[in-house]
C-alpha cells in the first residue's frame, strides 16, 4: 500500500486531467503526457497487442499533438456544437512500480452532452505514470471501455 | 419522418430520379426503404462473411441479409449455409455472438439442436412430440435462405432464387478482388480478427455516395488536414508517419479535382484512382519493408506479374450495393442498412498471408485511423451523413442536386470517366438504383 499522501497526490493528479478535459483544455491535457507517452484505447476487452489488433486510438505525444490541434479548430465538424463532458474519476488503486514510477487503476465514467443528445462512456482506465518533481507524467494511459468492442458511433473528446 | 410505409410503385420511383437531382424521399421515406430491402438487399449478390472466418465445419458467421438476421456457416460436407437465426420450434434467436464454432446450435428455450446445415439434430424427449414429428421435416430445420457464391474467398449470398451469376453482379470489380488477394505472397487473405462496427443515423446511400465523393475533403476535413500540415515530418515513434500522411491526404485542391480520375459502370459500381501517394503509403521500394514484400511476392509470381499487380492503384472501389475495398491497403467496409435513417458500417482490414508482419501492422494502423470511431477523419465524414440525413428528413425544398460536372463525363465501354469533381459515380448508383427498383420481377 502506498502512503495515503502519495496515494492522495495520485487522486489530485488524475483530477486534474479530468477537469483539463472538461474544460476543453487538451494543449494543457497533453502537456501531462510525458514525449513519449502513449494513449491508447483497445477495440478488444484484455487486449495486450496494438499492432495486430486495431486499436480505437493507439498514439504516441506526437499524432496527439495533431488530435489536439483539431480539437481546437473551429471548423472540426464533430465538435459543432462543442461538447460538454464531465469525466468522473473514482476508485483509484495506485501501487509502486518498479521504475521508479506508478501504476494506477481507476474507474470512469464520462458523460458528453451535445447538440441535442446526451451520451455516456464507461469503463477502466491503466495509467503508467513517473514521478515529475511534485507531481507526476503519463507514460502510457490505457482507457479500457465497457464497450470496446460494441457499436459505437463517431466519439471526438479524449476520455 | 415518413414512416408510415404506404405502397410504392415503379412509377413513384422513376418519378424521385431526374439525370441531375434526386428527390429527398429517396433517403427519408421508409416505403422507399421498404422496396430497396426487397428489390437490392434480396435481390443483388450481397457480401456476408470472408471464407478464412469459415475455414472448419462449424466456423460461422453471424450478420444481416435484408431484413434478416443471418448465420453463414460451414458444415461438416464443405459447403457453406445461410440460415436464418430463429428457432422454428417457437421462433427463439438462438446465436448470440458474431462468430464462432459450434459443431451444434443448441436452442436455449428448449433445447431443439441444429447442424451447421441448418438440419434438426435432435429433440429432448422424443416420445412427447405426435407420432408425425419428424427430424427430417425442414419445417423443423433451421430454415435455409437464399443462395451462396463465393468469388475467391469472398462470400457472398442472395434471397434471389434466380440470380444473374456472381461474377457477372461483380463485373469489372472482380479485378480489385483479384488484385487484393493476388497481392498477397502465398495466394491466399485472412480477414483480421480486429474490426470496427459505427452506427450512423442515416440513410445507406450517404456512405456510399461519400465513399465516392472526392470533393468533400478538403472542406470536412480541413481540421485534421490543417494540423496535420503544421506537424513535424516524422515526430511519431509509432507508425513511420502513417497517421499524419494519411491526415495530409484530404488537403485537396484544384490539381487533385482535376487529377483523379472517376470510374463508374453500369451495376452501381465505381471507383477512382488513389489519393494516397506519399510516406509508406506510396508502397516505395526504397522502404525496406516493401523491398522485402516485393521479393516475397516476386519468388510466387515474377517480376513481370509482380510490377503489375502492385501497378494496381484503385482508391475507393465500391461494389454496389454495400461493399468498398481498398486493395492496396488491405481494408474492406461493409454497410449495413438498419433502416431507412439507421446505418451500419463493418470495417476490416486483411492480412496478406506471406508479407512482413509490418504490412499487417501499417494495415491495422490504417484501419484505426481511418475507420475507428474516434478517427479524426470518418467522424468528421459521419457527422456530415448524419447532417445530411437530418436535413433529408425535413419536408421542405424536395430536390438534392447531383449535377456538378454532368456535361463533362465520357462514356467508357462500360459504364463513365469523369475528372474527381464530377459526382457522375452518384448518378450511375442512382441509374441502378432505379433499375433495380422498377424491376418487377426477377
Ligand atoms: S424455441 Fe427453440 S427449442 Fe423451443
Ligand atoms: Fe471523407
Amino acid at each position: 500500500m502506498l502512503d495515503w499522501q502519495t496515494q492522495r497526490r495520485i487522486e489530485l493528479f488524475l483530477f486534474e486531467e479530468a477537469r483539463l478535459l472538461d474544460a476543453g483544455q487538451f494543449q494543457e491535457w497533453l502537456k501531462l503526457y510525458e514525449p513519449q507517452g502513449i494513449y491508447w484505447i483497445p477495440s478488444q476487452p484484455g487486449q495486450t497487442d496494438p499492432l495486430n489488433v486495431a486499436s480505437i486510438v493507439y498514439e504516441d505525444h506526437a499524432i496527439l499533438a495533431i488530435r489536439v490541434q483539431r480539437l481546437l479548430e473551429a471548423r472540426a465538424l464533430v465538435l459543432t456544437p462543442m461538447p460538454h463532458t464531465t469525466h468522473l474519476i473514482g476508485n483509484v488503486e495506485a501501487e509502486e512500480a518498479g521504475d521508479g514510477g506508478f501504476t494506477v487503476s481507476a474507474a470512469f465514467v464520462c458523460v458528453e452532452h451535445q447538440g441535442d443528445r446526451q451520451r455516456i462512456y464507461s469503463g477502466r482506465h491503466s495509467y503508467k505514470l513517473a514521478r515529475h518533481g511534485d507531481s507526476f507524467r503519463i507514460k502510457m494511459k490505457r482507457v479500457a471501455l465497457l464497450n470496446s468492442d460494441g457499436v459505437h458511433t463517431a466519439m471526438a473528446v479524449p476520455l | 419522418m415518413d414512416k408510415s410505409a404506404s405502397p410504392i410503385t415503379s412509377d413513384d420511383i422513376r418519378s424521385l430520379v431526374r439525370p441531375d437531382h434526386v428527390h429527398r424521399r429517396a433517403y427519408a421515406d421508409a416505403a422507399v426503404f421498404q422496396l430497396e430491402q426487397e428489390r437490392i438487399f434480396s435481390r443483388l449478390w450481397i457480401y456476408v462473411a470472408h471464407e478464412s472466418q469459415l475455414r472448419k465445419p462449424g466456423d460461422f458467421v453471424r450478420t444481416r441479409l435484408a431484413a434478416y438476421e443471418i448465420l453463414v456457416t460451414r458444415h461438416t460436407d464443405g459447403n457453406i449455409y445461410v440460415l436464418q437465426n430463429r428457432c422454428p420450434h417457437r421462433g427463439a434467436r438462438i446465436c448470440m455472438v458474431d462468430h464462432g464454432n459450434a459443431k451444434v446450435f443448441s436452442c436455449p428455450y428448449h433445447a431443439w439442436s441444429f447442424r451447421p446445415d441448418g438440419s434438426l439434430d435432435s429433440v429432448p424427449h422424443r416420445k412427447s412430440y405426435p407420432e408425425a414429428f419428424s427430424l427430417d421435416d425442414p419445417q423443423n430445420h433451421m430454415q435455409r435462405v437464399g443462395r451462396v457464391a463465393v468469388y475467391r474467398g469472398f462470400v457472398f449470398a442472395t434471397l434471389n432464387e434466380n440470380p444473374a451469376p456472381l461474377v457477372l453482379h461483380l463485373g469489372p470489380m472482380v479485378k480489385v478482388i483479384d488484385n487484393l488477394v493476388d497481392r498477397a505472397p502465398d495466394g491466399e487473405i485472412e480477414i483480421a480478427d480486429s474490426s470496427f462496427t459505427l452506427e450512423y443515423q442515416g440513410n445507406w446511400k450517404l456512405h456510399l455516395e461519400n465513399a465516392a465523393d472526392i470533393f468533400h475533403p478538403s472542406f470536412v476535413h480541413n481540421s485534421s488536414v490543417a494540423p496535420a500540415r503544421r506537424a513535424p515530418a516524422n515526430a511519431s515513434l509509432l507508425d513511420q508517419d502513417q497517421t499524419r500522411e494519411m491526415l495530409l491526404a484530404n488537403g485537396f485542391g484544384t490539381a487533385e479535382w482535376e487529377g483523379i480520375q472517376l470510374n463508374g459502370f453500369s451495376g452501381g459500381h465505381a471507383y477512382m484512382n488513389n489519393i494516397y501517394s506519399k510516406g509508406v503509403l506510396a508502397s516505395q521500394d526504397a522502404d525496406p519493408v516493401v523491398a522485402r514484400y516485393r521479393a516475397a511476392l516476386t519468388a510466387r509470381l515474377g517480376p513481370e506479374r509482380t510490377a503489375q499487380v502492385l501497378a494496381m492503384n484503385r482508391f475507393n472501389n465500391i461494389i454496389y450495393p454495400n461493399l468498398v475495398l481498398n486493395a492496396q491497403y488491405q481494408q474492406m467496409r461493409v454497410t449495413v442498412p438498419l433502416s431507412v435513417d439507421r446505418t451500419l458500417v463493418h470495417i476490416h482490414c486483411f492480412r496478406l498471408k506471406g508479407a512482413p508482419d509490418e504490412m499487417f501492422h501499417r494495415a491495422v494502423r490504417f484501419l484505426s485511423t481511418l475507420g475507428s470511431p474516434m478517427s479524426m477523419i470518418f467522424s468528421d465524414d459521419v457527422e456530415m451523413l448524419e447532417r445530411c440525413q437530418q436535413g433529408l428528413t425535413r419536408d421542405v425544398g424536395p430536390w438534392i442536386d447531383f449535377s456538378r460536372g454532368i456535361g463533362t463525363d465520357r462514356r467508357s465501354q462500360d459504364g463513365s470517366i469523369s475528372g474527381a469533381a464530377s459526382e457522375m459515380p452518384m448518378r450511375i448508383q442512382f441509374e441502378a438504383w432505379v433499375s433495380y427498383l422498377t424491376a418487377e420481377a426477377v
